[in-house]
């Protein structure tokens, strides 16, 4: 679906992404994993056109990605962003329903498993970093895009929220939609991603399934720490 | 423009809008300033219509002198104090919270989401002449005399006042890191203006060129009742070009090269515009008094000189003669002939103590003719200009003077509505606006 090739990108004379290469396949949900700093958001922001990059291809389909397929392609959510700190959970969500033509089941079906019933009256402003967070899942799900990029899905989720939104993810992904999502909590990477890319200190370390990971690793067991532990 | 897109992106900058307290603060703020003013034109008008002292000639006595222009005045401190930081809050707020990021990817392009914003500022601004509009109803119902005509055209200037403000906050706060970089950029353009205002007194040539396209004095011949098609056109060119600005320095994907490299193309392309603008010549005198122009037969029979006039004027910019001159007879002689050259010889500022040997003298030169004149009397010189011409004086016995609106009105309810209703009106929105 979409192969990014050689991405590169400093700011100043700092290279934060040292020609990073990986393929999204159609249909997948694909974890971008790495410590912190290991330039996972700097990813997804050149992939959506918010950040300049230095070098590198993005080919969508086959077909250089340009500004405007990009619009139509994918649909970025950032981390811990306030946007529109003053209007109502509700509005907020109603705004993108109406903005993408999405049914009302739509967000009815998300309210369930986002908990968003108990928040919709409140300011955006007033939210937790859970629920901000649980908003800003749904708005990237309520958009119609082919390609949905999360960043850090799970972060400020309890554990509960958590295995309440994997499975949401999970479905999101059945109905044919892409999901490219960057974590950094590996026990949840593992049980919600069909592949993961590992990136480290900018470098793409491997790419693959968790048994093509291990395999990468040299190891016959072990879960995704293991082998990020024994890769970086 | 009109797609459902288009129209959503608007509803939700008019809810950032009513969500602004920027917004209510101007709103309130400039019900408080336009009744000062409004208050206080009125009663001084009264009192110069004769209300316990000697009255002024009524001829003097022009409600859009006396009481619109101070009245509408407090708009132009609204637009240079308060009125930007409602247009960089549109801006500022999105890239502070990063609802920036999301913004950029919504449906639409980047013109379409900044043409939204403009046009809520534009909304925003014209829900705040409310006071001055209710100021004008209360003086008719005073009894006092307005001509539509020249009341339009203030308001035209203010409504192109408040777009040049407008334009330039979304374009800082696009620029600027944070809000309160934004204000400086703002603040400092604003005095960088005044300054130039300053600088250019007198000068003639390109820079008084370029003055004369402040916000502050594009809009002082608004509220002289003159419509220059200049002003208007460069105000609009340069109040696009600052919404361009700002989306050129949203585009946070392109680098920072690119976005200088676009500015500077946008610079250059703005400039030539402005030139251009500039150069028309056109313009109309709706002033009830026709204060912007010479009398009819003046106007005929200046039109019938066809070579180039030459003034040199040995006044300095801080000489009240030459203010006069500027007012009284350059301002019409500028409107009335095509081939005009002024130049401002004298070489000081005040004029105090000057040993210049012709100051105080303006020159006019026509036809390979020179003659000196003292005076600043528009009949005296326009007679100098027909003999220097060889066109006849023409009679100006038949030109009815203007009357003149006297009016000893006391400004009635005003304080009641301005500083009462008003606030309290502003108040209960904003608590409405928030329930929903």
């Amino acid at each position: 679906m979409l192969t990014v090739e050689g991405l590169t990108k400093k700011f100043g004379a700092r290279r934060v992404l040292a020609e990073v290469s990986f393929t999204i396949g159609a249909g997948e949900v694909l974890g971008l994993i790495g410590p912190n700093g290991a330039g996972k958001t700097t990813v997804l922001e050149c992939l959506a056109g918010l950040l300049p990059t230095n070098s590198g291809a993005f080919n969508y389909n086959g077909s250089p990605l340009s500004a405007r397929h990009r619009k139509e392609a994918l649909f970025y959510v950032p981390d811990g962003i306030l946007p529109w700190a003053q209007q109502t959970v509700k509005w907020v969500l109603t705004f993108f329903e109406r903005l993408y033509a999405q049914a009302p089941e739509k967000l009815a079906a998300l309210a369930g498993p986002l908990r968003l019933e108990e928040i919709k009256g409140s300011r955006i402003a007033t939210l937790s970093k859970g629920e901000r967070k649980r908003v800003l899942l749904a708005l990237g799900l309520l958009t119609s895009h082919p390609l949905l990029l999360l960043d850090e899905p799970f972060d400020g989720l309890d554990l509960r929220q958590t295995r309440d939104v994997m499975p949401l993810l999970r479905s999101e992904s059945a109905t044919g939609r892409t999901l490219f999502v960057s974590i950094h909590q590996l026990n949840d990477a593992a049980k919600v991603c069909d592949r993961l890319v590992l990136l480290n200190a900018g470098e793409r370390v491997a790419e693959g399934t968790l048994a093509e990971l291990q395999k990468q690793a040299r190891l016959t067991d072990g879960g995704l720490e293991e082998i990020f532990l024994a890769l970086t | 423009m009109r797609s459902p897109s288009f129209l959503r992106l608007l509803s939700k900058e008019f809810r950032e809008l009513l969500a602004s307290r920027a917004f209510w603060l101007l709103l309130l703020f400039v019900g408080f300033l336009v009744g000062h003013s409004f208050t206080t034109a009125v009663a001084l008008y009264a009192e110069m219509s004769g209300t316990g002292g000697p009255a002024a000639l009524p001829q003097g006595l022009t409600s859009l002198d006396g009481v619109l222009v101070p009245t509408w005045g407090a708009y132009d401190l609204a637009a240079t104090l308060l009125f930007p930081f409602v247009a960089i809050r549109m801006v500022s707020a999105e890239k502070e919270s990063g609802a920036l990021k999301l913004l950029l990817q919504l449906p639409g392009t980047l013109g379409s989401k900044l043409a939204a914003k403009g046009l809520v500022l534009l909304f925003a601004w014209l829900v705040a002449w409310l006071p001055g509009i209710v100021a004008i109803f209360l003086w008719r119902s005073y009894g006092g005399h307005t001509y539509t005509p020249e009341t339009l055209n203030l308001l035209l200037g203010h409504l192109l006042r408040g777009l040049l403000s407008g334009g330039l906050g979304v374009a800082a706060a696009a620029i600027a890191e944070g809000a309160a970089s934004a204000a400086i950029i703002t603040l400092a353009f604003t005095v960088g203006t005044w300054a130039l205002d300053f600088v250019a007194a007198g000068r003639g040539g390109l820079v008084q060129q370029l003055a004369s396209y402040t916000p502050t004095a594009a809009l002082r011949s608004f509220e002289q009742g003159l419509l220059r098609f200049s002003v208007v056109v460069v105000i609009v060119i340069l109040s696009c070009a600052a919404f361009v600005l700002a989306g050129i320095w949203l585009n946070i994907g392109q680098t920072i090269k690119i976005r200088l490299l676009t500015t500077l193309a946008l610079l250059i392309v703005t400039f030539g515009a402005v030139v251009a603008g500039a150069n028309l010549r056109a313009s109309r005198d709706l002033s009830e008094n026709h204060r912007n122009s010479f009398s009819t037969v003046d106007e005929t029979a200046l039109r019938s000189i066809n070579q180039p006039l030459k003034i040199t004027i040995f006044l300095s910019p801080e000489d009240p003669r030459l203010t006069d001159f500027e007012q009284n007879v350059l301002k019409k002689l500028r409107r009335s002939l095509d081939k005009l050259d002024v130049e401002y010889a004298a070489s000081s500022r005040t004029g105090l103590f000057n040993s210049e040997e012709h100051y105080g003298e303006i020159w006019y030169e026509l036809g390979g003719q020179k003659i000196v004149e003292r005076s600043t009397i528009e009949e005296v010189v326009l007679d100098q200009i027909y003999t220097l011409s060889s066109v006849a004086v023409p009679d100006r016995s038949g030109d009815e003077g203007y009357p003149g609106y006297p009016l000893a009105a006391q400004p009635k309810h005003a304080a009641a509505i301005f500083y009462f209703f008003w606030p309290l009106l502003v108040i209960a929105t904003w608590w409405l606006s928030r329930r929903f």
